[in-house]
Order: structure tokens, then sequence, then C-alpha cells
């Protein structure tokens, strides 16, 4: 018996019930369906005998203005080229997914810090079943919400008249492994930390880094600026999980399925050997604070 | 059942745990005796495979164990001092001891839960909130949920710390119960006159060593540094105690009201002459006993006072 | 008395306070006066995918950008430089200060080693026939030929044309004296059988029948000619005395467009025809209200970077650096539009002539109508384009193009969609909310498991 395998479905289970039985879970859906919600309907009030008319509704009229501003036109035609949903996903689902990174975050220091997570390791269990349980749990929200979002656009497309078209799909699909890369940087941030809220700061501190540059990177400029050292530039592309992303979304873009999937298997090397860190790292610290 | 071998950890340039060999048997009972900062909690983690030794090695049933030994792990049970504050308060105590039910792959779970819950007497409270739950009743919880899986030896760390006097006998007779069912088990505490009470065997550990692993009557003759022998008199004549005191074998005589406090060496029985010494002088004693000195005490004199005199009768550091 | 001298001062008062807020408003304008700077710049002359489009590289921006493998000219010049604010534009003052340089041009990149570009004349015109660009370039003494023929076939134009009008006007002349000779002799009774058969023989002269050239040829210039592979070039300009110029050396960025012969759509729906929106992303979806007809336009584009393409066109653009942006080249010739109902059904629509025609009476407006040749003769169609007929109930419906063999050209796929904007968007309301309520059910049954504990 994989004792490992075995006690991280057991606590993987409690994780599970914990979160369904949590409001936290509750408000995190309602608050991602809402602003799907008003990016769906801010789009429908927007459109007239020529199309997207952004100054018809004034928060679109705002968001259009500020994305504009600040990644250019190109870019919002092409995210609103098949509709709203591909904004909508962005709106609704990242939140939610730094809700669930944050609150596993917190959950492992926390847990830590009390000694609930060196009672778990009495038994046939270690720090690696308990992240992975973490991780797992992680998981099966992130597939819960998306099929959930899913039904939610489903239907909004059906009262508007709206089309769910293949490049949503496709950075649907995208985004469950950019949730796993960054699950798996929560996971990083718990194992090198001794309290829950140090381990927030550096999560958020890797992810925002990340989103930051990448965002960075999409913001219009004057002139092509390389701020940083080239092989600090590469390192950095290569452990960014919105780097993986963005190279999905731009081969499907160009039609490069290849590479579309190529972006997704790196997404999961990515996270695995984020465990793996997490994993050795945990060997040598312990689970005790 | 367990044994180290030179079990050492170090952190840095602090040397944690010096060396220590322990030898449990299966069957007893072995406390583990130690003041804050003596290696005792380093010991135990490495123990259960919570921290890996700097060096030394572990046996586990008959087997080498290091903390990857998840299967080995599987046979412990162990309740910790304090049952984590905060944690899982949403839970039930049904739900709690289910969870671990389901790591530790216990079959027929519920039924098993329900009667260890009976025998401490939570069974009334298996559905309320473990948040809700006194400090005795999460130690006894921790006990159940040490026991669910039926270990083969059971790890308690300060089991009656903190417990009302009832609490206290309901969990020393739940200990000795699983012991007279052939469950080894590993106690450590502060509270001295329940090892006294409990325990078969006692190691003793200071600064990181080993000062003494024997048998409870053997540590405690081996820990007196001498014997005291009191005797009742109706009353003290004077000059008596000048006189005792010459004795050759007396080290030292002091007075407490009609008593006599007669410090002797601690190998050889020395009642009998003073008897003799007495009668020859038309004394009668009223009561002559040999007054023996308690684990407690033991503890107080290994820790502070005469550490080396220790490690030669420890024998093991 | 008083009163007047009372009104007279407030009017004064009135008058320079409002003469100060004036002052004031028009402060910024006059604190913005450009300041024109002479800097040392390049001269750009960039083939940017459909035509040749002008623009400079100031002394502060360290790079330009050029497209790849195509011919593009460069010139080194000392010119004033400045900055204007109501555009948010750098501008250059050549008629004030204009002095170019001869010399050469120093580039160095990985697959070209260190090149030495001389000045070369040049010239280039774009003739177009089917396809709309066809740009031809000319060099050295072929730049002289082609523009020695241009001239000639201008001037003997020219000169058919002058010639065609001190004839007409010759003629009108003689029209006008013969009309009024007539008209004398008949007022006096004379005979005017002579005049009338003079007035007969009278020829109207022809209008020139070489027509005027339908393409501009570029009067021959002197620059370097630069036409790079992809890559990333430093360039320094080497004068007379075969000293680098202060200021010379710049970064040039050359690039490629990643795809091309893409189909994009311009848009014009029906009561906004001045007003047409692209449909450039291919297989993108085109949402409108369903309140009027569409008319396309395709077109071919090709795609390139969003910042390189910008800052090609010009200097000081900006642009996304890691977006691709479709850009619109040239009409598809003969192209038919095959419109999809459904899966099964599809009809094909031609281009057709139309003309935007006001609206009659109180309304204002316009309507787009079919071009009747008839009925607006001596006028020129509004437009030309592939008329989509939309109504409210067709919910949805796909569009691709072919081109004039029938070929369906790939990338021309499109979907139009009618928006519903329905009272049921509550329920999306209630949808969202309803892990709020499953929560609270939730919680009503934990609390009853614990209360039965």
């Amino acid at each position: 018996m994989n004792y490992r395998l075995n006690s991280t479905g057991a606590i993987a289970k409690r994780k599970i019930f914990e979160t369904f039985i949590s409001p936290g879970f509750y408000i995190a859906l309602s608050i991602g369906l809402l602003l799907g919600y008003f990016v769906i309907g801010g789009f429908v009030d927007s459109i007239d005998s020529s199309g997207l008319n952004y100054s018809l509704n004034s928060i679109y009229e705002l968001i259009a203005r500020s994305l504009s501003g600040a990644f250019g036109e190109t870019f919002v035609i092409k995210l609103f080229a098949e509709g709203p949903y591909l904004f909508a996903l962005f709106v609704s689902f990242i939140p939610f997914l730094f809700y669930l990174a944050i609150s596993s975050v917190f959950k492992f220091g926390f847990e830590k810090k009390v000694g609930a997570l060196e009672l778990i390791t009495y038994g046939p269990a270690d720090g690696t079943s308990y992240f992975l349980a973490s991780f797992v749990k992680d998981m099966v929200f992130t597939l819960i919400y998306l099929m959930v979002l899913l039904v939610f656009f489903f239907v909004s497309a059906l009262i508007n008249n709206l089309v769910l078209g293949p490049m949503f799909f496709y950075t649907t699909v995208m985004m469950i492994f950019l949730s796993f890369a960054f699950y798996g940087y929560g996971v990083v941030s718990s194992v090198l930390t001794d309290t829950a809220s140090s381990a927030i700061a550096l999560f958020l501190g890797i992810a925002l880094f990340f989103l930051i540059i990448q965002m960075g990177s999409f913001t219009i400029v004057s002139g092509y600026v390389r701020n940083l050292s080239t092989v600090l530039a590469w390192i950095i592309k290569w452990i960014s999980p919105v780097f993986y992303l963005d190279l999905g979304m731009s081969s499907i873009g160009y039609g490069n399925v290849p590479m579309y999937l190529l972006s997704m298997l790196l997404l999961l090397v990515l996270t695995g050997g984020l465990l793996l860190i997490s994993h050795l790292i945990l060997k040598v610290r312990g689970v005790r604070v | 059942m367990i044994v180290t071998k030179d079990l050492t950890k170090q952190y840095g340039n602090f040397i944690a745990v010096d060396k220590v060999n322990l030898n449990i048997q299966p069957g007893e009972i072995y406390g583990f005796l130690g003041p804050n900062g003596a290696g005792k909690t380093s010991t135990i983690m490495m123990l259960l495979g919570i921290i890996s030794p700097t060096s030394g090695e572990i046996e586990l049933f008959g087997e080498r164990y290091t903390p990857s030994r998840l299967d080995l792990r599987k046979r412990i049970g162990v309740v910790p001092e304090k049952h984590p504050v905060g944690m899982w308060a949403w839970m039930t105590a049904v739900e709690y001891l289910k969870f671990f039910a389901d790591m530790f792959v216990v079959e027929n779970a519920e039924d098993r839960i329900m009667n260890l819950l009976s025998q401490v007497n939570l069974a009334d409270v298996a559905n309320k909130k473990i948040s809700e739950f006194s400090r005795g009743m999460l130690q006894k919880l921790s006990i159940v949920r040490a026991l669910l899986h039926d270990p083969d030896i059971l790890f308690l760390d300060e089991p009656i710390s903190g417990l009302d006097p009832i609490g206290i006998k309901q969990v020393r007779d739940l200990i000795i119960s699983e012991n007279r069912e052939g469950r080894t088990i590993f106690v450590s505490s502060h509270l001295l006159s329940e090892m006294e009470k409990i325990c078969h065997r006692v190691a003793i550990i200071f600064r990181g060593k080993l000062m003494a692993e024997d048998r409870m009557d053997k540590l405690l003759l081996k820990l007196s540094r001498d014997r005291e022998i009191h005797i009742d008199l109706e009353e003290i004549p004077e000059g008596i105690v000048e006189n005792i005191r010459k004795l050759d074998f007396v080290i030292d005589v002091s007075t407490e009201k009609n008593r006599l406090k007669i410090k002797v060496p601690k190998e050889g029985d020395y009642r009998k002459n003073l008897s003799e010494f007495l009668i020859k002088r038309n004394l009668i004693p009223i009561q002559l006993k040999e007054r023996s000195i308690s684990l407690e005490e033991a503890f107080v004199t290994i820790t502070q006072d005469n550490v080396e005199m220790l490690a030669g009768v420890g024998g093991e550091a | 008395m008083k009163n007047m001298k009372k009104t007279t001062r407030k009017l004064s008062v009135t008058l320079i306070l409002a003469i100060l807020i004036f002052l004031f408003a028009l402060a910024p304008v006059f604190s913005d006066v450009p300041v024109r700077k002479e800097q040392l710049i390049y001269s750009i002359l960039a083939f940017v995918g459909k035509e040749y489009t002008g623009t400079f590289c100031r002394q502060d921006a360290d790079t330009f950008y050029l497209m790849a493998d195509v011919d593009n000219f460069i010139t080194i010049r000392k010119t004033l430089v400045y900055f204007w604010p109501i555009t948010q534009d750098w501008k250059v003052d050549t008629e004030a200060l204009n002095i170019p340089f001869e010399g050469t041009l120093i580039i160095e990149g990985k697959d070209i080693g260190k090149k030495e570009i001389k000045q070369v004349k040049y010239t280039y015109y774009n003739a177009p026939g089917e396809y709309e660009v066809n740009w031809k370039v000319f060099t050295g003494k072929d730049a002289d030929k082609e523009w020695q023929k241009y001239s000639k076939i201008v001037d003997a134009y020219w000169k058919a044309v002058e010639k065609y009008y001190a004839e007409k006007s010759k003629y009108e002349a003689e029209l006008t004296r013969l009309t009024r000779e007539i008209t004398k002799a008949r007022d006096e009774g004379k005979d005017t059988k002579r005049l009338l058969a003079k007035l007969k023989t009278l020829k109207q002269p022809k209008e020139p029948t070489d027509k005027a050239p339908k393409y501009y040829v570029k009067p021959v210039e002197k620059a370097f000619v630069l036409n790079l592979p992809v890559g990333e070039y430093s360039v320094k300009f080497i004068n007379k005395d075969g000293k680098v110029m202060e200021g010379s050396e710049k970064k040039i960025v050359v690039f490629g467009k990643r795809r091309s012969n893409g189909i994009g759509y311009d848009v014009i729906p029906g009561d906004k025809w001045t007003r047409p929106v692209q449909s450039a992303t291919p297989s993108s979806v085109l949402y409108i209200d369903g309140t009027t007809d569409l008319y396309l336009r395709p077109y071919y584009q090709d795609e390139f970077n969003d910042l390189y393409y910008n800052k090609m066109v010009k200097n000081d653009a900006k642009g996304n650096p890691n977006i691709m942006k479709w850009v619109r080249i040239q009409q598809v010739p003969k192209a038919r539009v095959e419109l999809i109902k459904k899966e099964s059904s599809s009809e094909v629509i031609l281009e057709k002539p139309y003309y935007v025609q006001q609206t009659q009476g109180s309304s204002l407006g316009y309507k787009i109508v079919p071009f009747d040749p008839k009925k607006y003769e001596g006028r020129q169609p509004s437009l030309r384009a592939f008329k989509v007929p939309i109504s409210r109930n067709l919910r949805s419906l796909k569009f691709r193009l072919q081109d004039k063999n029938g070929k369906y050209l790939s990338g021309s796929d499109r979907e139009i969609r009618i928006i519903v904007k329905s009272n049921l968007q509550i329920i999306l309301l209630i949808l969202a909310l309803f892990p709020i309520g499953l929560m609270f059910i939730v919680l009503a049954i934990r609390g009853r498991k614990y209360s039965s504990g």
C-alpha cells in the first residue's frame, strides 16, 4: 500500500469537505459569477448596429479606455474578438484562483503553526502528503469552479445569443494548468516560511511579480525597453506561469496547436518542479515551526 | 521494540541530543524524563520520524527507521501534550476521528470510534464540535485518536498535564489497562509522581545526554546518594548525637523533635548496628525505618546537583 | 449723472475682469509655444506594406524601424525639430532649415557583417492594376530613365491638353462671333446663309486621346537605399571628411510580417455609412443589434508586431511589443461573399455599387440604395460593397470569401450574431447569487448536525 497516497487522499477529502462547508467558497463563487455577469451585461449593452460601441456603457467605456491606454487598441480588439467571454473568464477566474491559493497558503501556515500538520505527520503521512492534498483540493475546486463558470456563461450565451468561441475554450483549458502552477508557488511559499502571514506575503509577492512583469511586457511603450538583464529576464520567463499562458494563447492565435499543447506541458513541468522543490525543502525544514 | 544507537541531533554548533542509546522493551511502560531544553523533545521527534537524526540509528519493530518509513509510523500512536488550538474547529468528534481512521485505514471505523469514545465517556458528545470541548475532553479525544488504529506502541507526551484529578485517574487507568493488553507505552512527563506510579522503566536525559535508564526500583536506589535511617525515641538524651557521629559508618546525624536522622553509605545494612548501639545505652527505638528517595527527589538531585556522579551510575551516557 | 458714472465704472471693472480671464485662458496656449531645436535627423521613407510613408528619427530617439526585404530610403539632414502639443507629436520645420548631408552609411549586423552604403538616385511609383499595390522602385540610371519616361508622358499629355484648351478657346470665340453675326444679320434683314454654312463647318476640337498617367512617379532624389533581412543593426553616418557624424549612431530594427494574405473586412452599417468598423481577427464574431443591413468590403491584410509597425509608420508612436496586429493592405479583387444561414444552405453575393441618398422630408438622415446609372446620371456610386441583409429575427449568420475563381480564402470566416437584449438577464443575476443561497443551506445543515450532537 502506498501510505503517502492514501494519506494524501484522506487529507484531501477532509480539505474538500472543509471547503464545501466554508462560507468563503460560496462567497468567492458568487463574486466570480457576479463579475462575469457584469462583464457580459455590459457587453450586451454596448452593442449597436455597427458592433461593439464602448461609449454606450459607462463601465465598459472605462474598462476599454483603461485597457486600451495600458495595452493598446490591438489588445482590446483581440480580447473582444469573440465576444465578452475571454475577458469575463479572466475577470471571473483570477480572483477565484487567488482565493483558493491564498486560503490554502493560509491554512498551511496556520495548521503548521498550531501543530495540526505535525499531528497529521505522526501517522502514515508526511508534509508532502499534506501539501499534495492541499494541491489536490485546489485542483478539484478549480475544476468545479470552471464547470460552474462554463454553465453560467453557456446560459448567458443562450439568453443573449452570444457565442463561446474557440479562443475562450482554449484559454479555459490553459487556465487549469496556469492555476496548477500558481498553486505550486503557493506550496513553495508555505514550506519556505513559518507563519501564515509571511507565506501569504511571499505568495502574493511572487504572483504579483509575475503578473506585473507579464503585464509590463504587454504595456504599450514608445520603444522596446529591456530593463532587466538578459539572463534574469530569461530565467523569469521560464519560471513564470503567466509566460506560458501568453505562449499558449499566442500560439492558438497563430493556429499553432502543437505549441499550445507544449505550453500546457511546460506548465505541468513547472508545477511538478515546484512540488518537488517543496518536497525537498520540507525534508530539510520539517513540519515543525 | 525501539532501540537507538548513538542517536544524535545537532542544530548548528548546538548538540541537542548526544549519542543517546535507548532500549524500549515490548510490553513495558517506559518513562522519559528531562527538564526543558534537555533534548527530550528532539529525541521524541526523532523517534516519531518528524525530524531526522544528525547521526545514529533508530530501530523500530526490529527494522531500521527513517522519516520516510510511513509503514512503520502507521504502527505508532501519538498523544501530544496539547490538542492543537483552533485546529479544525468546525469538525465534530466523530468527523475528527473518522479523518484519522481514513488516514490509518481503520476497518469498521465507526464502530471502533464509538467503542473508544464510550471507554472515555465521550460517546454523548460524539457529534459536538471539538472547538467546544474542554481541555480534558480534548485530551481524551487525543487518546482515542491515538488508539484508533490499534498501534503497537503508544507515545504519550505529558498525558495528564492540565487534567483534573478525575481526569488524571481516568487517563492513568486507561494507560495501565492498555499496557495490560500488551501495548508498549512510552510516556514523557514532568509530573514525576505520576511516572513513578505507572512506569516500569525510566530514562533521564539532561543536556542532550542520557543520564540514566533503568528499572524504577533500581534507578531509585542508584539515584539515592546516601541512605537515611530515621529512628524515633521517647526522648533524645544529651551527647547521643555526638556518640552516633563517632560510629565509623555514620556520615552525618541530625535531629527533628524525637527523631534521629542518620545518614549512612548506600551500600550495606546498618540498621542492626544502630539498634544494638542504642540498646546498649538503654534507649529503646520506638520506630526504626530506612527512608527511600522518591523519583521526584531523584530527578532534582540528578539535574541540579551531581551530574558527574549520575553519569557514572547512569552507565549509558 | 452719478448713476451713469457708477454704471460706467461697473462696466469697466467687468471688462477688465473679462480680459484677465481671457488672458488666463490663453496662458497655456502661449506657454506651449513649441521650441524649435536644430537636430540631426534620419529622414525615412519606409515601405509600410501598402505604400511609402515618411517619418523621421530625431536626435533623442535611438532606434528606427523598417520592414524586411523591401527598399526603404534614408537621408540624413539637419533641420529644426519641435514638439507640437496640440497633436502631441514631434514635427520638423524643413522650410526654415534643411541641410542634407552627403556621405556614407555604415551598417553592421549579425547576418550582413559591416556594410558600406552609398547614396544613390532613386524613384518609385505604384501602378495599380487588378491589385491596388504594385510598387516599382528604380535606382541609379534606371531611376533617371524611368523619370524621363514618365516626364515625357506627362509633358506630352500636358501639351495635348494645352493644345486642346487653346483650340477649344478658339472654337468657342469663333462660335460666339458667328452667333452674334448671324443674330445681327437676321435683325437687320440680311442674308444669313453664308454665315450659317460657316457655322455648320465649325468643328469642335477633340479631347486629347492620351489619358493622364494613373500613377505618380516620385521625382528622382538621392538617398541610401536600405533593403535588409530581419534583424537588429547598428548604423552610423560618415561625412565627406571621413568622420562619424555626431548623433548619427542609431539602431535599426528590421522586422517581417508574421502572416500575410489574411482577410479582413470593412463592415459598414446601413445607418452609419461614414463610420465603418474593421473586422480583422480571423474567425471573430461580429455582434450587432440587427437594426440595419451591413455592407462588407473585404481586403487582404498582413500581420505585424504592433510596436514595430507603429514605430515604422511614425518613429515616435507607441505600441505593444508583444502583440501582433493585422494591417489592411489592399482590397480583394473580384471576390465573392458566401453567406451561410444554415449549415446546409448558402448564398453567394456579388459586389455592387450603392448610392447614399439623403432622406426626403422632415426626418433627417440617409439611406443606402442600389446605384442606378440612369437615375443618378453623371454621379458616381458612393460605395461598392457586398450587401448582407440583416433582420432582428436572424439569430446568426456566417460568411466567408471566395476569390474570383470561387476558391475559399483561408481566414475569411466570420460570424454575425444579432444580440438579444432580454429580460431574462435576471436569471443570470439569480444564478450568480445562487451560491450564497446554497451557503445558507449548507450552514443550516451543519448547524443542525452540531445541535444534534
